[in-house]
């Protein structure tokens, strides 16, 4: 069997972004890195399949990017994943979602794997088209934002949200493709050993040009911080008092009362 | 010259800090209050490999090099120095000395369970009468037959209290002084050892630091280490690494109360401001920063040059002596920018104000370094 997983290095939440030169994108100077956190959830849940599927199973792990996603790489071969494929880009932010599905696509379509993992979304973009695009394109089954998930002889029983709060359980027939959510499982930590081990795990390095085929479709025209909120509101007097100046705002200012 | 940390060892560096921040920063203020690292704790640091980091992979090690080793301690130590001395102590100072000084044998004997954090490791060196002057041994040995018999007391056994398996020094004739000392590996579960009494202490409260009496402990013959008589050797080398673990311990403390101290200066308001907008402020923040800065190159080129198996014995007393002063300077200048909330125990700064000062005074004072420094100079 043949696994996939699709991960994204983004700059740290924590992080103060600012627009770089083109202003379409942030400045990455000075940014620290780090693996997508949905990503996470996709190769714990790529690495736990591979562990129960025991040997005959092969995971790869896949990234694009410049050099410095290679940090990601291999944080996922140290939890797990057997080999790797780095496809090198260094304008890869400048490209859309459907030009980054259409390139996993191009490097798949051969490959015949039998499962994709991607995470729900990029911390980053936050599009979260990457991994359905990629099922289309391949003609995958696919369901996304999983929360739980089950493999057993050629049929995946996930569990996605819905709106609302409510739980749907979708099965699916590999190969197929599923996107992953918070609360799916709890990544593992790279231990030492592992680190020390997937030093010596391969990863292949591939242009980007070898797997461009499409044009972008979306451009970006603009990038800048979120407009500043207003200063808040201190309500002082009794507690009827507060409750009246509470509602009066409500009904102003909101469709709450209305 | 690249100061960049290679990928594998940001990789490294990401997965620690990711493990300190979910398990240990949560639990640092409980384990200053209980005067204890919870055995789970000591399991998970095990599990992740911080108790083998640079121990080859053939003893149970990670197989990692020395460098990787500074980062984990320094990456603890941000959160909690208590846990960042267990792990430098046992690497450094027992793990370490079987692997530089050890038969193929006793490594394949005793370094998988130190790796594997089924036994914690420590160094027993410091007496009542002997500390920086290892010379003054007074805990002696002496031959009966397949065992030597060891009595004495040591005292300031950092992990001590685990009882695991530590690396003693003991004297055949004290008169002999350096020349009559021996290094010995003893399972501290064997009859004869007394705890005395696990000490109360300024600062790394959750680290043990024992006491011990020996009363006629039986040592095996093959679990001495080194040559007989060479003993005073194997102290010194072993001291000479353990001071880039005590360094990153005290760089970690020291990048702890600075990103503490930070954050704060830029939520304190006072006259209508953040107090990181007044120069007084900020000019700590520069002093701090700067010093936190030399203590790293320091330490890192000390680790590096021993994973170069170069001679690394002025770095080392300079990372230790360097970063440890550092580490009591910026925790100060921590709880200043604090004011009064520095001082409370709620305040992490209080703690690591603590917790810095015993990073000037052991694995070799600081005048002890001085004297290691200016020696070599005029030699």
């Amino acid at each position: 069997m043949k696994l996939l997983v699709c991960v994204k290095q983004v700059p740290d939440m924590e992080s103060r972004f600012k627009p770089d030169a083109s202003g379409v994108w942030y400045n990455e100077a000075d940014l620290a890195f780090r693996m997508n956190e949905y990503d996470e959830y996709a190769v714990e849940q790529a690495v736990r399949l591979r562990e129960e599927l025991g040997e005959g199973t092969l995971l790869t792990v896949l990234s694009i990017g410049p050099d410095r996603v290679v940090e990601t790489i291999k944080k996922a071969l140290a939890m797990g994943c057997d080999n790797a494929v780095h496809i090198q880009d260094t304008t890869v932010s400048a490209k859309d979602p459907w030009q980054i599905a259409s390139i996993i696509a191009t490097y798949a379509q051969d490959k015949q794997f039998d499962l994709i993992f991607t995470g729900m979304q990029s911390q980053d973009r936050g599009s979260a088209q990457v991994g359905v695009t990629v099922a289309e394109l391949l003609k995958f089954s696919c369901t996304t934002t999983i929360v739980g998930f089950a493999y057993d002889s050629c049929t995946v029983t996930t569990k996605r949200e819905i709106e609302g709060g409510i739980k749907g359980v979708v099965t699916l027939k590999t190969p197929a493709l599923v996107t992953c959510q918070l609360g799916l499982n709890i990544p593992r930590y790279p231990t030492l050993p592992n680190i020390m081990k997937a030093k010596k795990k391969e990863i292949v390095a591939i242009q980007v040009t070898d797997f461009m085929t499409t044009e972008s479709r979306v451009t970006t025209t603009h990038f800048h911080s979120p407009m500043k909120k207003s200063g808040g509101i201190v309500l002082e007097g009794d507690v009827g008092e507060l409750v009246d100046k509470v509602r009066a705002i409500l009904k102003e200012k909101s469709l709450v009362l209305r | 010259m690249d100061f960049e940390l290679s990928q594998d060892h940001k990789v490294l560096q990401s997965a620690v800090r990711d493990f300190v921040e979910k398990e240990i920063k949560p639990i640092a203020m409980k384990i200053d209050e209980d005067h204890a690292i919870p055995d789970a704790l000591v399991q998970k640091m095990s599990d992740m490999g911080f108790l083998g980091s640079y121990l080859p992979e053939e003893y149970g090690g990670a197989g990692l090099d020395m460098l990787s080793y500074a980062i984990v301690v320094e990456e603890v130590s941000k959160a909690c120095g208590s846990s960042g001395v267990l792990i430098s102590a046992h690497t450094s100072l027992a793990s370490g000395p079987i692997y530089t000084f050890g038969t193929e044998e006793q490594k394949k004997k005793w370094l998988p369970p130190l790796n594997s954090g089924e036994k914690i490791g420590c160094f027993l060196l410091t007496e009542p009468g002997a500390g920086s002057d290892a010379g003054g041994t007074a805990t002696t040995y002496s031959r009966n037959g397949d065992h030597f018999v060891i009595n004495g007391s040591k005292t300031f056994i950092t992990n001590g209290g685990y009882l695991g398996t530590g690396i003693l020094i003991a004297s055949f004739d004290r008169s002999l002084k350096h020349k009559g000392i021996s290094a010995f590996i003893v399972d501290l579960q064997s009859p004869g050892v007394t705890i005395l009494k696990n000490e109360n202490k300024m600062g790394i409260r959750g680290s043990y630091t024992t006491a011990f009496a020996f009363d006629n402990l039986r040592v095996p013959v093959e679990n001495l280490l080194g040559q007989e008589g060479k003993g005073f050797n194997v102290a010194m080398d072993t001291l000479n690494g353990g001071r880039i673990g005590i360094a990153s311990q005290a760089l970690g403390i020291a990048e702890g109360a600075f990103e503490r101290a930070l954050a704060y200066s830029k939520e304190r308001k006072q006259f209508d401001q953040a107090i990181c907008e007044f120069q007084a402020i900020q000019f700590k923040l520069a002093d701090m920063w700067t010093r936190i800065e030399t203590s790293k190159l320091l330490t890192y080129k000390a680790a590096c040059l021993k994973d170069a198996k170069k001679n690394y014995t002025m770095e080392s007393a300079m990372c230790k002596m360097h970063a440890s002063e550092t580490a009591t300077f910026v925790t100060k200048e921590a709880m200043q920018i604090h004011g009064g909330y520095g001082y409370i125990a709620d305040y992490e700064v209080e703690r690591m104000y603590r917790d810095a000062k015993i990073t000037e005074i052991y694995e070799g004072t600081n005048e002890v370094q001085r004297v290691v420094i200016s020696k070599l100079l005029l030699s």
